[in-house]
């Protein structure tokens, strides 16, 4: 056993640099307006379609270190959060090159690492003030305003930083109905609720020919508008005062103006509003969480009646059934468990339908050979047949008859099976009219173990009657009609009984190679609220935070040029180091480099909403707002500013012919904040990490153009 | 038919020291080392390259066990200091710098092994004689009616492992975790003699490191759907824990070489179920109200249990049996996170690191001023004391006086180097000419300078650069001085941010360090087996 060592960070530092090349490869896929990938395996020749930073990095070549710590530091905020991958893969690229740059300008180690740290330290403090507390958003949720009523409502991605001309906000206007094919969507009892072709295209920068040739449109419109968002933000002139010291931060943080009679706190307490600017341009996903959602409340009310506990969005109990060959307008949500099983069971179903029948639950396999987790089977065990004319059935037929007896004896007519079922029990059951599904989702196993009664057992023979539950209904789902669902030869059923907390949301994409990349954009919007309405928080999303970061730490860098002698040395841990003496020379470039980080951020997010035609010119806008945040003294009075008139449908003289109305754009707190720090501790690991230490390795298994570099132990 | 082969001749070499090859892997190893020594100190990533987990740390431990070294002298010394590490925890890259330092620094001076050796003896019962006296002047006595030296001691640790990724906030927050949690295991009435209790260390990871928690007692965890069944808890009075760590899944024993032979028509599952259903019956007679196994239940049992009102939480693992077997004694839970696998694996590390240095604090209540200052202060006290008592040192030992002028100059340039160690990013290293505490400055000082306005604090942070004070850079030659013994006890207490290391670590760190040179130095010949 041999030990390599190799030296990373001579001249230039491999390992950030390899961190920035990981990260350009994800460059498209952020922002609102994703840029899918194929993959293609050069040796299979089979091509993967992606749209996720996960999933990219699924399909990567990470087994360098630094490319292993990157896919490591991806999966925990994907595992913990499922939001904010792009952000996080993004910055690490920005803050590396950011971090590279401060080696080249001779930095030490230390200080770059101190004072990014806490650089981003102020910068999330910072943004505290841009927080919208939520409100009691279930209050209204009985009303008719849903999010297919949304209209005429569209989404500009990033409203805060707005193209200042209006060149281009026509071009995709004739684009909307070829994206869109006229379709219909049923709700439960199977009434067209509402047209689809409303749910424009993503990241389509609206502005209607159509509205601006007929007045009459447009007023109707407008009127619709308000009635939308009859509860957004207020805003007042005082937003313009350069001086923002009426504004102070509440204990919990959030902005209230100070001096004015009744103090405007900003809110949001609108469910719509709220999945909306969550949305983040996918409105197809979003309008099925929001249905999720609202089914989900209408049965809790029902449980509870009126006395009750605040109604908690319970993501665990939201299961999607993918339909891959169907068209994409027939994703939809329904209460009960809907599943895919074989056509062989069309009689069983029938005779089954329209009454109510027991259930039992087996967590694990459902086969002859299962058992418990833990259980070693013993090899050295002989069965002594006692006498040669006396020929048994085989094993499986004695242990299927035991199954098919209990499910008997106990009037079982359903079983849901965790893992594997018997491909020869299957077929026993439907003979004897009983239905058993495997690969069952633990969630729904237990939704149904509390609506129905049963207690999930591992064992066929533990069952009881305790274990039994009962008034369980299965029925044909025939939402998709039956020439579609007959074409890809499966059928739909749906499980259902009285009470149950589980929603099913049926995905269907005509492509099979887009359903996987629907189903994580389902999650993703489905998390997003999730998090929003669990943190009562969101952030003013579409690059208003990052920004706010930018010119914090702009201000921050110019102050500290300013003031030279300004002690800051409680940012360094070793406060008795001569680095600590040093800081202030150092403080002003590397937060300049840090807030170029989230320059190139920014810019790639608006480069990629299609808004400009090079990220140069996104980059050029972004330095125009810069200055005039800058110069109003208060970049978060100004940002609040820029979001109140675009909100309130003042029409700016710079943008005199937009007449649509933006509504907010909404980000997670914690999961946002996470990403960011992530991120940096991420590129911060690599930048202080000097060798790169191979174990049990021989001097041949390193290729020998790779040894040069390599010291042996 | 056997057949016999020659055996191979061993293989002797003379010398080992002088061999070109060790002398370049020892200056590989302690470059490894001493880059990765201290608060700015760099981070090393250890993997197998062959996709396996990355590992990044800068701690002797984790460092130590991942590199497989090959040479008998290297073994020598990471064996040592393993063993150092798996006593006492802390000071492993100290002990692992000072031995090569000294191995290098004596090598060049060319005395006799004996003579080195006994002069090495000599020198480091100085040192620690010094450390224990009641005048060692970079020693404090702990006060335990405070908690300001414990948790200086705790910061210094937790602020030295950079690989925690912890910001300044957080570094607090987990100093004064670790220090509750410590508090937590001593227990509240002791009789004569005092039994620590223990601290287990829960991971939550992918959370904020600031989430981390500690809990007095033990955490279980268990699924939500029997936390559902058992809540609320209604029972007012003690719960009867029935403990069992040999698993009841109901498999057989291993039946080694033999073979089981069986009739057909017998069940031997159904046979081991029913004795583990009579063992339920037993508990339930018992009046058992809570039953943990170490392994796994059988479903049957568990569902036979459940009807009887009974908790039955099993896999909970060896580590957390232990500490179930003697749950009245004072227990505790650390909540650890951090926001990826390689930080959170540093950070708990670090906080056994930093429990275990609590422990020792309190067998042996001193810490030693860290920082560098116990290093140049120790190293110019021994300066001092052989210059000036140079006949008393040398006594019967038939050394002569340039002997032990050379050695001492090795001996105490190591210890200084070791300090130096702490500095990476080029700057000038100082010592002051009245406590011989360690400084720094930024790189390419002038030679002509105010010096009190281009440093600050000395490394420890005790003493500011605006007292009367004269520096000199530390590789320069020295005039001998004798640094202030007696640490004056107002100096200590005004001081809160002090950095401070583990008193008998370092002790031991010290004494290993100076024998595993001895042992090295005195090699002069390796003879290998070759069959």
């Amino acid at each position: 056993m041999v030990m390599a060592c190799r030296v990373i960070n001579k001249r230039r530092h491999v390992g950030l640099q390899q961190l920035s090349s990981f990260s350009g490869t994800g460059r498209t896929l952020l922002g609102p307006v994703k840029s899918s990938k194929f993959i293609i395996d050069e040796e299979s020749h089979e091509s993967m379609l992606i749209s996720s930073i996960v999933r990219l990095l699924e399909s990567l070549d990470l087994t360098s270190a630094v490319g292993q710590l990157l896919n490591e530091a991806v999966q925990t905020q994907n595992s913990t959060y499922k939001t904010g991958t792009s952000t996080l893969l993004l910055l690490v690229g920005a803050w590396s090159s950011a971090a590279e740059e401060c080696l080249h300008l001779g930095v030490p180690i230390s200080l770059i690492v101190s004072i990014m740290s806490e650089g981003l330290n102020s910068c999330i403090e910072e943004v505290v003030s841009l927080q919208v507390p939520i409100h009691n958003v279930f209050d209204h949720v009985d009303n008719t305003k849903t999010f297919s009523g949304l209209d005429t409502c569209s989404v500009n991605l990033c409203p805060f930083l707005q193209i200042p001309s209006d060149t281009g906000l026509l071009k995709e206007h004739d684009l909307k109905d070829v994206a869109s094919p006229s379709l219909t969507i049923y709700n439960l009892s199977g009434i067209p609720v509402g047209s689809p072709k409303l749910f424009r295209p993503q990241a389509e920068v609206e502005a209607n020919k159509n509205i601006l040739q007929n007045p009459q449109i447009l007023k109707k419109s407008l009127l619709a508008d308000n009635h939308c968002r009859k509860s957004i933000l207020i805003h007042s002139r005082h937003f313009n005062r350069p001086d923002s010291n009426q504004w102070i931060n509440k204990p919990e943080g959030f902005l209230e103006q100070r001096g004015a009679a009744t103090p405007h706190t900003y809110r949001c307490n609108d469910l719509v509003e709220l999945e909306m600017g969550l949305s983040h341009g996918d409105h197809n996903s979003m309008k099925l969480v929001d249905e999720a959602v609202r089914l989900q409340y209408q049965n809790s009310s029902m449980q509870q009646g009126n006395c009750s506990v605040p109604f908690m969005f319970d993501i665990s109990r939201i299961f999607t059934c993918c339909l891959p060959g169907v068209a994409e307008t027939f994703s939809c949500v329904c209460p009960g468990y809907i599943t895919v099983v074989s056509i062989s069971n069309t009689t069983l179903i029938k005779e089954l339908q329209n009454q109510p029948i027991r259930i039992i639950l087996i967590e694990g396999d459902l086969t002859e050979n299962y058992r418990h987790l833990g259980f070693n089977k013993a090899a050295n065990i002989n069965t002594l047949l006692e006498s040669v004319k006396f020929q048994p059935d085989s094993s499986e037929e004695r242990w299927t008859n035991n199954v098919l007896q209990v499910l008997i004896k106990f009037d079982v007519n359903l079983v849901l099976v965790q893992g594997n079922v018997s491909e020869y029990l299957i077929e026993k059951c439907i003979q004897s009219k009983r239905l058993v599904i495997g690969s069952v989702n633990n969630s729904v196993m237990q939704a149904f173990a509390e609506a129905s009664g049963a207690v999930q057992v591992t064992y066929i023979t533990q069952v009881n009657e305790n274990c039994v539950g009962s008034g369980v209904c299965v029925n044909f789902w025939r939402s998709i009609p039956s020439d579609v669902i007959d074409r890809i030869n499966i059928m739909t059923i749906m499980i259902k009984t009285e009470g149950i907390n589980l929603v099913t949301v049926v995905l269907t994409s005509p492509l099979p190679a887009q359903m996987q990349a629907k189903e994580d954009r389902f999650w993703t919007c489905a998390y997003r609220l999730y998090y929003a309405l669990k943190e009562q928080k969101v952030f003013l999303g579409g690059g208003a935070i990052e920004f706010l970061c930018l010119s914090h730490l702009q201000i921050l860098a110019e102050q500290s040029l300013s003031k030279r002698n300004h002690v800051c040395s409680g940012w360094l841990h070793n406060t008795s180091s001569w680095l600590a003496s040093s800081l202030t020379l150092y403080r002003s470039t590397v937060l300049k480099c840090l807030a170029n980080g989230w320059h190139k951020y920014l810019s790639t997010l608006m480069y990629n909403t299609a808004n400009y035609s090079s990220e140069l010119g996104a980059s050029t806008v972004i330095q125009q707002h810069l200055q005039n945040a800058t110069d109003s003294g208060s970049p978060s009075s100004y940002i609040l500013n820029e979001y109140s008139k675009l909100n309130s449908g003042i029409f700016n003289s710079g943008t005199s012919n937009k007449l649509e109305q933006i509504p907010s754009v909404y980000d997670n707190v914690t999961p946002k904040i996470e990403a960011w720090r992530r991120a940096l501790d991420l590129v911060l690991l690599v930048l202080q990490t000097d060798s790169e230490i191979i174990t049990g390795l021989g001097h041949t298994q390193i290729n020998s153009q790779e040894t040069e570099g390599f010291l042996f132990l | 038919m056997s057949r016999l082969e020659a055996k191979k001749p061993s293989l002797c070499k003379s010398e080992p020291l002088t061999n070109e090859r060790v002398r370049a892997t020892l200056c590989v190893l302690k470059g490894i080392l001493t880059s990765s020594y201290g608060p700015s100190g760099r981070l090393k990533q250890l993997h197998n390259g062959l996709g396996g987990c990355v590992c990044t740390t800068s701690q002797s431990s984790a460092l130590l066990s991942n590199l497989s070294v090959t040479h008998p002298i290297l073994k020598i010394l990471t064996t040592s200091v393993q063993n150092h590490v798996s006593c006492l925890s802390d000071c492993g890259l100290f002990t692992a710098i000072l031995c090569c330092n000294l191995i290098e620094n004596i090598q060049r001076i060319g005395l006799k092994p004996t003579t080195v050796i006994k002069l090495n003896k000599q020198l480091l019962s100085l040192c620690t004689s010094y450390l224990q006296s009641e005048f060692c002047g970079c020693r404090i006595r702990v006060d335990f009616s405070s908690t300001q030296t414990l948790l200086c001691l705790v910061r210094s640790i937790v602020a030295s492992k950079p690989a925690c990724m912890l910001t300044r906030q957080e570094i607090d927050h987990i100093s004064a975790l670790i220090l509750r949690a410590f508090l937590l295991t001593i227990p509240e009435n002791t009789k004569d003699r005092l039994i620590l209790g223990e601290s287990i260390i829960v991971p939550l990871k992918g959370q904020r490191v600031t989430d981390s928690t500690v809990l007095p007692g033990i955490l279980v965890e268990m699924s939500e759907v029997q936390l559902m069944k058992i809540l609320p808890i209604k029972k007012t009075d003690a719960f009867k824990v029935a403990l069992f760590c040999a698993s009841l899944s109901g498999d057989f024993p291993d039946t080694g070489e033999g073979t089981i032979v069986v009739n057909s028509g017998v069940s031997l599952e159904n046979a081991v179920l029913d004795q583990l259903l009579n063992l339920g019956r037993q508990l339930v007679s018992d009046h058992v109200d809570l039953v943990i196994c170490q392994k796994v239940v059988h479903p049957s049992l568990k569902q036979f249990l459940s009807t009887h009102h009974m908790i039955a939480i099993d896999r909970v693992g060896a580590a957390l049996m232990e500490a179930l077997s003697k749950v009245t004694a004072t227990i505790c839970s650390l909540l650890l996170c951090n926001r990826n696998d390689t930080a959170w694996d540093e950070l708990k590390l670090t906080c056994q690191t930093a429990l275990h240095v609590l422990q020792l604090t309190i067998k042996e209540p001193s810490v030693l001023l860290g920082g560098g200052c116990t290093e140049t202060h120790l190293a110019a006290y021994i300066r001092h004391k052989t210059c000036n008592e140079s006949e008393s040192i040398l006594k019967d030992d038939g050394c002569t006086q340039t002997e032990l002028i050379l050695l001492t100059d090795a001996f105490c340039s190591a210890l200084e180097s070791v300090a130096g160690s702490l500095e990476h990013d080029g700057g000038e290293i100082l010592t002051d000419m009245k406590y011989g505490h360690f400084w720094t400055a930024q790189p390419e000082s002038p030679s002509v300078v105010n010096w009190p306005d281009l440093l600050s604090r000395c490394g420890c942070g005790l003493y500011t650069s605006q007292e009367e004070l004269r520096w000199s850079f530390l590789k320069s030659t020295h005039h001998s001085f004798a640094p202030q013994t007696c640490l004056p006890h107002e100096a200590v207490g005004s001081a809160n941010n002090l950095t401070l290391d583990c008193f008998t670590a370092k002790l031991s760190g010290l004494q290993v360090a100076v024998d595993t040179a001895n042992l090295i130095l005195d090699l002069s010949y390796i003879i290998e087996d070759k069959n």
